[in-house]
């Protein structure tokens, strides 16, 4: 671990730097939500996507720079890849429990069938 | 008795004690975000409405971004500083990131009142408005209320006339009230007990109380659920919370709301939306254009193949119309008395201010549900609060902690700073994690 | 923060403490342990109280309660006469028991037992108070949060007793809690604070709060705190079943904490996070806006809830397989698959939660998986059950009354766990939900199970606590009847079940006859087998009292020849536990181990020849 003073101080270069990312990625972030990518559903979906992809790099930075992760203790990393899969596990169920290929698939079918005539309709 | 590992590391784990504490706090603290999130993906996907998006402000959610990340910055300048030997200067950073933290909760509070002051109505046809109401409230009359029926020894022995006479607006001196045997009852402590005791001594668990002159109600409805004083009411009767019943006659019954916003997302006919008939054929027409240059742009991008009525985005600017103008013209807008030249002024003032909306007066019959932005409004708003404000209490808990490191740990600064800069350590590792959770809070609650 | 808890400490150890820091707001762990005991124990009899009524009600409603004209003979009794008139005769009018207090009682048996009694005494009693000391080590990692986290606890306890005497009672809606129910219970109140479903929510988060932060320190403890040569594999299994107790609080913990904060937004700002549109009270429309979805609850209920299974059984396991070993005079057998099968218990116990949602529809592949995960975890736990049996094999086994209740844990914790696998799929479960087989299934694994353990543990290390041993006689005469009674209340239950009697009965189901007209016997034998396993509870707890101040003296640390580090303190362990920092040579059970001129090796044995200090330990190669 980097913890003598001299190799803090050279450290210091690099928290300033990754501050100024951490910036940088938020204006992009802000700017892409106005952008409309492609996609019927006005690009909603594909802009999840992107922002969440931002995110997801963004909280990796401080993670592993501003917290230290990237030179951590074994024991640390060993519980944290549990808590990580459990998160995810917990976020994969839900979704999945939301919405089951198996059955669902018929019923929305149908639904979004109804709606259609629905809109014509009106 | 000392505790080994507090400060250095047990050479087999590399850590000290608190190191792992914390670490372990976080994994805790990021299952308990981790289910607020999937709760979000949860609502979020199975949302049966409109999902709001965008509708928050997003500079001021922005600017709360940057203040974070320099507060995370600063806060690890200030271990580095600990490190170094550099005393003064991890006081002033932490200093800094304390004023980070009260400017974030700040700009926070600023956000949480606004949304508390406005509101949004649902119509019958699913039209939704949204906009503020006049000084006064909303507030429903009753006349004509000569008897109570207060619930003392029943299931919730807690009725106490106090909590709804104070919407009484007759005078205290007019009022008068009769037991069911004719004889008059004060309604103070005394009084109240001397009617338990009668109750209990008829087996009964209400008693009926008439009063000797009609009295009026002008009831405010509760912007917040749990300050509302009734649980509900017909044309002829009131049922206060604390299980009292009265009758009455419902006078006035309707909202008067100062419309900004018009949705007809959700209405089967959006031309024939009642929102059109109460904010009249100039927003109408404003709305049929807004609508169809939406749905030329859209066709224009997808051709015929695609239904515009299935794309959220288009929804979302096609069918929903923000109100401006009118506010002068609307009837019942209040004017103040003064010259011409003023009264432009002001309403040069709305205008410029983004204040110039219509005050409409909407039936009570056409309203399905009403709320203000609070977790009641909708799933969205409620995860929104239920997010912000934990993460908020997160916020204060690590400003907290570092103002306790800042303030009163001089001593342990000066005596050990290995170990001051390991507590500055731990209290960074919470306060990297309250800005690495806003860092997915602000996309997914502001912008997405 | 944590790292401010133990500033204060050398301060004290240098003058007499007072008796108030020194029992009451203790920060040493031993004394929180004994504090989480007491508690628990409390907990335990209130909650098995509550049962007894309902059980009454079950078997005879609608008769008034006996003893009850001996109550209102106090009813001139200034203040409790009050209580009985305020209390008791609104919720047991006439000394027959309500519906709602019913489902209070059945609601707060729930909450009270696991929450409140259970998970106190298995893991933060018997964690505090031995953990450390098998370890080798002076006192938790955080002392001042260890004490944080009983008071947090005690006051959650008061907050859940204390909502018995709201003007709406206690919460009513089972331990589950599930929304739509619970939140729109009780709302017709002027402040919705002041209900037993808000204060059952706020009494949660700060249990909750309190597990969490007992589990940090428990983790952190057992992984920084190990005596000299106490290397992962060297650890007892105790210490081991703790460590993943820890881990399944600390991780599953804080979406209940969720669940219990959305649900307490929906009913104090009339939010809709568990409530679907169009919910409708009798004739109108909840003022609501919905959009909800009452699925979520449970997801998140659940979510802590399956683990916290094994939050109930783990300490169990734990006194367990300490017990056996150091009474059958043989070594645990298969040590190293024990940990290796509850490691991988408490990996899988996170991804089984939603077998116990199968009725609600949630669909058929998540369904498949469900099972699929839920019958895997039968391994693990039969490897454990396995190596427990096996290691009774070919023992000179002493009968003393921990060892009793030990080995009455494995057959019973068996029908528990194999009553389960019917229930692991979901074709069977649509039937069983909600059923008393449901019942018996749970309480075989937690009552006759877990509690049993919890005995055995006391028995056990009452001599370390005190210095002094319980009566043997009145031991078995607690351990004899409890086992019958036991076995005649929960037994029953299985059919029943089957026959289709439902859970939350009443009545017993009176009104159900096509159903329950030639059982309705059952209902009464298993409310009389309640009454009695109340009664064989007495010599229980006079023994406890008796043997504080009149059992007989151990007259050395270690009474009954244990080989863990627990054993070589002075008795009972002075504050800073060991004269001298302990260190650890060998594994945790070496009885007879063939080839060993003792009968018996402890851990702090000095293998002849090896230098007077250990190396420095190990890697940490085997966590997880």
């Amino acid at each position: 671990m980097a913890d003598t003073p001299e190799q803090i101080a050279k450290h210091v270069k690099k928290y300033l730097f990754i501050g100024a990312l951490l910036i940088v990625f938020t204006f992009i972030t802000v700017g892409m939500s106005y952008v409309e990518l492609a996609g019927p559903d006005g690009g909603q979906t594909n802009n999840i996507l992107f922002g969440m992809a931002v995110a997801t790099f963004k909280a990796l930075l401080v993670a592993l720079i501003f917290m230290h992760l990237n030179h951590e203790r074994k024991i640390i990393y060993k519980f944290l890849v549990f808590t990580f899969a459990f998160v995810l596990g917990m976020f994969v169920l839900f979704i999945l429990c939301h919405d089951n290929p198996l059955v669902m698939d018929a019923f929305e079918r149908s639904k979004s069938a109804l709606e259609h005539a629905h809109y014509h309709h009106s | 008795m000392e505790i080994p590992y507090t400060v250095n590391a047990r050479p087999d784990t590399g850590l000290w004690n608190a190191k792992v504490g914390v670490w372990l706090f976080l994994a805790s603290e990021v299952m308990l975000f981790g289910g607020l999130f999937s709760s979000y993906i949860f609502l979020r996907l199975g949302a049966d409405y409109n999902w709001p998006v965008g509708v928050l402000d997003a500079f001021w959610g922005c600017v709360n971004t940057l203040v974070l990340i320099a507060s995370s910055v600063t806060i690890v300048m200030a271990w580095a500083s600990l490190k170094m030997g550099k005393v003064m200067a991890y006081r002033i950073y932490l200093f800094i990131t304390i004023l980070c933290a009260l400017g974030f909760m700040a700009i926070k509070t600023v956000e949480y009142k606004g949304k508390f002051e406005h509101f949004g109505v649902r119509l019958t046809d699913g039209t939704l408005l949204e906009g503020h109401f006049p000084k006064e409230g909303y507030r429903i009359e009753f006349e004509d209320v000569t008897k109570f029926t207060l619930e003392l020894d029943g299931v919730y022995p807690e009725s106490n006339p106090k909590d709804f006479l104070r919407d009484c607006t007759t005078p205290e001196a007019e009022r008068k009230f009769l037991n069911a045997a004719g004889k008059e009852v004060i309604l103070d402590e005394a009084g109240l007990n001397a009617l338990r005791l009668e109750a209990k001594a008829q087996k009964k668990t209400s008693v009926e109380l008439t009063s000797t002159k009609p009295l009026k109600f002008s009831i405010k409805r509760g912007a917040f659920g749990f300050i509302d004083p009734i649980y509900s009411y017909t044309a002829e009767s009131i049922f206060f919370k604390d299980n009292t019943q009265t009758n009455g006659k419902l006078v006035k019954d309707s909202m008067t709301l100062e419309v900004d916003l018009a949705d007809v997302r959700d209405c089967a006919d959006a031309e024939k939306s009642l929102a059109w008939h109460y904010l009249g054929d100039e927003q109408k027409a404003k709305f049929i254009a807004l609508r169809d240059e939406k749905l030329a742009a859209f066709k224009k991008s997808f051709g015929n193949k695609e239904d515009p009525y299935k794309s959220p985005h288009f929804k979302r600017h096609g069918l929903v119309l923000k109100v401006v103008g009118g506010a002068h013209a609307a009837a019942g807008h209040a004017k103040p008395e003064h010259g011409g030249a003023e009264t432009d002024t002001t309403h040069a003032e709305h205008v410029a201010s983004g204040h110039d909306h219509p005050s409409v007066v909407i039936e009570k019959k056409d309203i399905t549900f009403w709320s203000n932005f609070t977790p009641k409004y909708n799933t969205y708003y409620a995860i929104y609060f239920a997010l912000t404000s934990l993460h908020g209490l997160h916020v204060v808990a690590g400003a907290l902690v570092l103002s306790y490191f800042l303030f009163f740990d001089g001593k342990l600064l000066r005596k050990d700073p290995e170990h001051m800069a390991n507590r500055v350590e731990v209290g960074g590792l919470f306060w990297h994690f309250v800005d690495l959770v806003w860092i997915f809070l602000f996309p997914l609650l502001y912008l997405l | 923060m944590s790292a401010a808890s133990h500033t204060h400490d050398h301060a004290h150890d240098h003058h007499e403490q007072s008796w108030i820091w020194k029992y009451i707001f203790s920060t040493d762990h031993k004394v929180i342990g004994i504090q989480y005991g007491l508690c628990g124990l409390v907990f335990l009899l209130f909650g098995f109280f509550l049962m007894m009524v309902m059980r009454w009600t079950i078997a005879y409603g609608g008769a008034p309660i006996p003893g009850y004209g001996f109550l209102h003979t106090l009813e001139s009794i200034p203040y409790l006469g009050e209580f009985i008139r305020w209390r008791i005769e609104r919720w047991a009018p006439g000394g027959v028991v309500s519906p709602e207090l019913y489902n209070m009682f059945g609601d707060m048996h729930g909450t009270i037992m696991v929450f409140m009694g259970i998970v106190p005494l298995g893991f933060a009693a018997f964690g505090n108070y031995v953990m450390p000391l098998q370890i080798g080590t002076v006192d938790m990692a955080f002392p001042k949060l260890n004490a944080w986290s009983f008071w947090l606890f005690f006051l959650g306890g008061l907050m859940m007793l204390g909502s018995f005497l709201l003007p709406t009672g206690a919460a009513q809606t089972g331990w589950t809690n599930y929304s739509p129910l619970a939140t729109t219970t009780n709302m017709i109140v002027k402040n919705t604070f002041m209900t037993g479903a808000t204060w059952w929510l706020l009494a949660m988060v700060l249990v909750i709060s309190s597990s969490l932060l007992g589990a940090v320190n428990f983790i952190t403890t057992i992984i920084n705190l190990r005596a000299k040569g106490m290397t992962w594999m060297r650890l007892p299994f105790f210490c081991w079943a703790m460590l993943v107790t820890g881990f399944l609080l600390l991780l599953a913990f804080p979406p209940l904490e969720v669940a219990a904060i959305l649900q307490l937004f929906d009913r104090v700002f009339g939010s809709s996070f568990f409530l679907p549109s169009g919910l409708v009270d009798g004739t109108q429309h909840y003022d609501i806006s919905g959009g909800g979805n009452p699925l979520l609850y449970q997801h998140l209920f659940w979510f802590l809830a399956h683990p916290e299974v094994y939050v109930l059984i783990l300490p169990a396991f734990a006194i367990v397989t300490e017990v056996i070993p150091a009474n059958a005079r043989r070594p645990l057998w298969g040590y190293k698959a024990m940990v290796y099968s509850v490691l991988t218990l408490g990996f899988l116990s996170f991804i089984v939660w939603a077998h116990h949602m199968y009725l609600t529809g949630m669909g058929t592949m998540i369904s498949t998986f469900f099972q699929f995960t839920t019958v895997l975890i039968s391994v693990p736990s039969v490897i454990l059950l396995t190596s427990m049996m096996i290691t009774l094999w070919g023992g000179s086994i002493r009968f003393n009354p921990q060892m009793l209740f030990a080995s009455a844990f494995l057959p019973m914790f068996g029908i528990g766990g194999l009553t389960g696998l019917p229930l692991a799929f979901n074709f069977i479960d649509l039937h069983l939900h909600d059923t008393y087989y449901v019942i018996g299934h749970f309480h075989y694994v937690v009552a006759p199970g877990t509690i049993f353990a919890l005995f055995a543990g006391i028995y056990h290390w009452f001599p370390k606590m005190t210095g002094r041993k319980m009566s043997d006689f009145l031991g078995k005469l607690h351990f004899w009847p409890s086992l019958l009674c036991m076995n005649l209340i929960f037994g029953p239950m299985f059919w029943q079940g089957m026959a289709g009697f439902h859970r939350r009965w009443y009545d017993g189901g009176k009104y159900f006859e096509e159903t329950t007209k030639d059982m309705l016997w059952t209902n009464e034998l298993i409310s009389f087998a309640a009454w009695g396993l109340a009664l064989s509870q007495i010599p229980f707890i006079i023994n406890l009292w008796l043997s504080i101040k009149g059992g007989e003296k151990v007259n050395s640390d270690n009474p009954w020849d244990c080989t863990t580090l627990e054993w070589t303190t002075p008795t009972p362990p002075p504050h800073g536990n060991f004269l001298t920092p302990p260190t650890a040579y060998r594994g945790p059970y070496e009885y007879n181990v063939p080839g060993d001129a003792e009968e018996f090796t402890p851990q702090w044995e000095r293998p002849a020849g090896a230098p007077d200090v250990s190396p420095e330990p190990a890697t940490h190669s085997h966590a997880h």
